[in-house]
């Protein structure tokens, strides 16, 4: 599976028009043909395709993930001066988003029609029909100027500043994306919480006298994670990709703005790079969710067949 | 042939009845043709061409003259929200209509065969699935430069697969049939089973899935136009106008240039939602488990008496 997606990001980025020595080399520099053709060599362009593929599988696979062809720096180097703001915007909001949708899917199934239930209709409206950076917009011209609570988002590296200094910025960017997460989750938490209220095991708790509460919580709510997981488990890729809009919006310089300028100025040896990070998590992230699927339901257990 | 021409006219008109009586289709589609006829007619309605310049005039808030402002170089918002909307519903609906052929196409040659065919074409729309969907559109757009048809193309290659896991499923049920049966042991070719016989029967998850596309490809317009990575400026789309919110003074002075924008995105989607809910309730009755009991025995009454 991985040799394929490696191998498909690789010839699909040989198969484009755009000459990556054209994309380096300025146009007004470009004139020196003898030189373009030494830099073609050195950069193992005239090879067989084959042998450039296996080439740049050997590269990734050591960690050696080449250089942009944009800023000449090593892409490791871009990779781990931005992994962390990624990672530190995407966790959080996908923790708050997680524990929000479970909780106000919950009520929201067990009591319909009750404040939760409306809570989230209104949150599922906003995200069907809103596009997530306009979410981010709009806080940003109410908290940030037109009340001005909090800073634009703007991430600060860590280090010198304490965390109390960094937290405020981090408020609104989490914010919109948590709202955008939330819409979803909390429609399938919703309808999952429903499905399974109406199982006869719900029924058969409830005559043996069972506290409603024990009933939601260790009846109800476990049996509903299962759907809900793999929601989550497709948010994942999310941690290394960025959410490309709203790290636009609030120019927070992650994985998702990398790869807007990567994009942008044709920066092909970056893209390749990201795109393969993601489909590993991907992989990674399919195998999880058959491991909490498993602890959540015994049934599905490996290995454990009828 | 004239029973059968019968039979399926009633069975449209039916169809169109039950769609007119739900309040969520009829709202939905209100909304739709109404934004699409301003589009059509916007330079009519506003009266400003969308690219007219009026320098003197820019960044205007609104007003009677301009209801939703000037832009930086004093072009009318009203009438490039308008005009804006060509582009945004069109690449919407092509996208759309695209996407669903790919993977109607696809769900029924994988359903219908099933087997390692089936497998691959799975695997494939399983990790197109999980790829953050902006990413690969990201990739795409990368490969073959921007413009609107290949906004399209692009949309299409990556938004193909909740038809194609419908189309599949359906494909699954139904192969089993007694009349797919009677297909085969008349020897009938498997392009004609599969296209003739299955496919019509369907449609219904097929057109659900149409309009809740198109929803997703003009969100998807909107967010890749902001990057300035999708349709070039020169065009105005609902997204395109929204390129001007990257500028931190237009976000805080500025509002009416990005907030008419994204209320039109977001009315029309809602509008697009409404009727893809009325034509699930009234294509698929299993959709309907949220129904209260009273209006449930309603609907299996009226069903009972339409039998009769």
């Amino acid at each position: 599976m991985a040799f394929t997606i490696s191998a498909l990001i690789f010839f699909a980025s040989r198969l484009s028009p755009i000459d990556p020595i054209n994309a380096m080399v300025p146009p007004d520099m470009a004139a020196d043909s003898a030189n373009l053709a030494q830099l073609r060599q050195e950069l193992g362009l005239n090879d067989n395709i084959f042998f450039q593929y296996f080439h740049w599988l050997r590269d990734i696979a050591t960690g050696n993930f080449g250089y942009s062809l944009q800023s000449g720096q090593k892409i490791s180097e871009i990779l781990a001066l931005r992994m962390p703001a990624t990672l530190e915007l995407v966790l959080s909001a996908l923790i708050l988003s997680t524990i929000l949708a479970l909780t106000l899917g919950l009520f929201a199934g067990a009591k319909r029609g009750g404040i939760a239930d409306k809570l989230s209709r209104v949150f599922a409206v906003i995200g069907i029909a809103v596009p997530d950076f306009f979410i981010g917009l709009a806080l940003l011209n109410v908290f940030a100027y037109r009340v001005e609570w909090l800073p634009t988002g703007n991430r600060i590296a860590p280090g010198q500043v304490t965390f109390w200094d960094r937290f405020p910025h981090l408020i609104l960017p989490v914010a919109t994306l948590t709202i955008a997460m939330l819409a979803v989750l909390i429609r399938y938490t919703r309808n999952s919480v429903l499905d399974t209220l109406n199982r006869d095991f719900v029924k058969t708790a409830r005559s043996k006298g069972v506290p409603e509460w024990r009933v939601l919580y260790s009846h109800v709510f476990r049996n509903s994670l299962g759907p809900v997981m793999v929601i989550l488990a497709f948010r994942l890729p999310l941690l290394v990709g960025g959410s490309i809009l709203v790290e636009s919006v609030f120019q927070w310089p992650g994985i998702g703005t990398t790869i807007i300028a990567a994009v942008s100025a044709s920066d092909y040896p970056v893209i390749m790079v990201i795109s393969m990070l993601i489909a590993m998590v991907i992989l990674v992230a399919s195998f999880l969710v058959d491991i909490v699927k498993s602890i959540l339901d015994p049934r599905v257990r490996l290995g454990g067949g009828k | 042939m004239s029973k059968k021409n019968q039979d399926q006219q009633s069975t449209t008109r039916i169809f169109i009845s039950n769609f007119l009586h739900n309040p969520s289709g009829v709202i939905g589609l209100a909304i739709i043709s109404v934004m699409i006829l301003t589009s059509i007619f916007a330079v009519q309605i506003s009266g400003v061409a969308p690219d007219y310049i009026d320098p003197i005039n820019s960044r205007l808030g609104p007003s009677w003259s301009h209801l939703f402002g000037t832009d930086q170089l004093g072009r009318d918002m009203f009438s490039r929200i308008l005009s804006g909307g060509r582009q945004s519903i069109y690449i919407g609906v092509l996208a759309s209509f695209m996407a669903n052929l790919i993977g109607t196409v696809l769900g029924a040659t994988a359903g219908y065969l099933g087997g390692k065919i089936d497998t691959v074409v799975m695997r494939i729309s399983e990790l197109v699935m999980t790829f953050p969907q902006l990413i690969l559109v990201l990739i795409f757009v990368s490969l073959l430069g921007q413009g609107i048809n290949n906004v399209i193309i692009v949309f299409a290659l990556t938004g193909w697969m909740t038809t194609f896991r419908l189309v599949r499923g359906e494909f699954f049920s139904l192969r089993e049939e007694a009349f797919v049966e009677a297909d085969r042991a008349f020897g009938f070719s498997k392009p004609r089973i599969i296209f003739r016989h299955l496919l019509p029967n369907t449609m219904s998850p097929i057109v659900v899935a149409f309009t809740v596309n198109i929803a997703i490809f003009i969100i998807a317009e909107a967010g890749l136009s902001f990057l300035g990575l999708g349709v070039p400026v020169t065009t105005p789309t609902w997204g395109n106008l929204l390129t001007a919110a990257q500028n931190p003074v237009v976000v805080n002075e500025y509002w009416w240039l990005w907030v008419f924008p994204a209320l039109a995105i977001a009315i029309f989607v809602l509008g697009v939602n409404f009727v893809g809910d009325g034509l699930r309730d009234v294509l698929d009755p299993r959709h309907k488990s949220l129904i209260t009991k009273n209006k449930w025995k309603t609907m299996v009454l009226s069903r009972l008496r339409r039998k009769k």
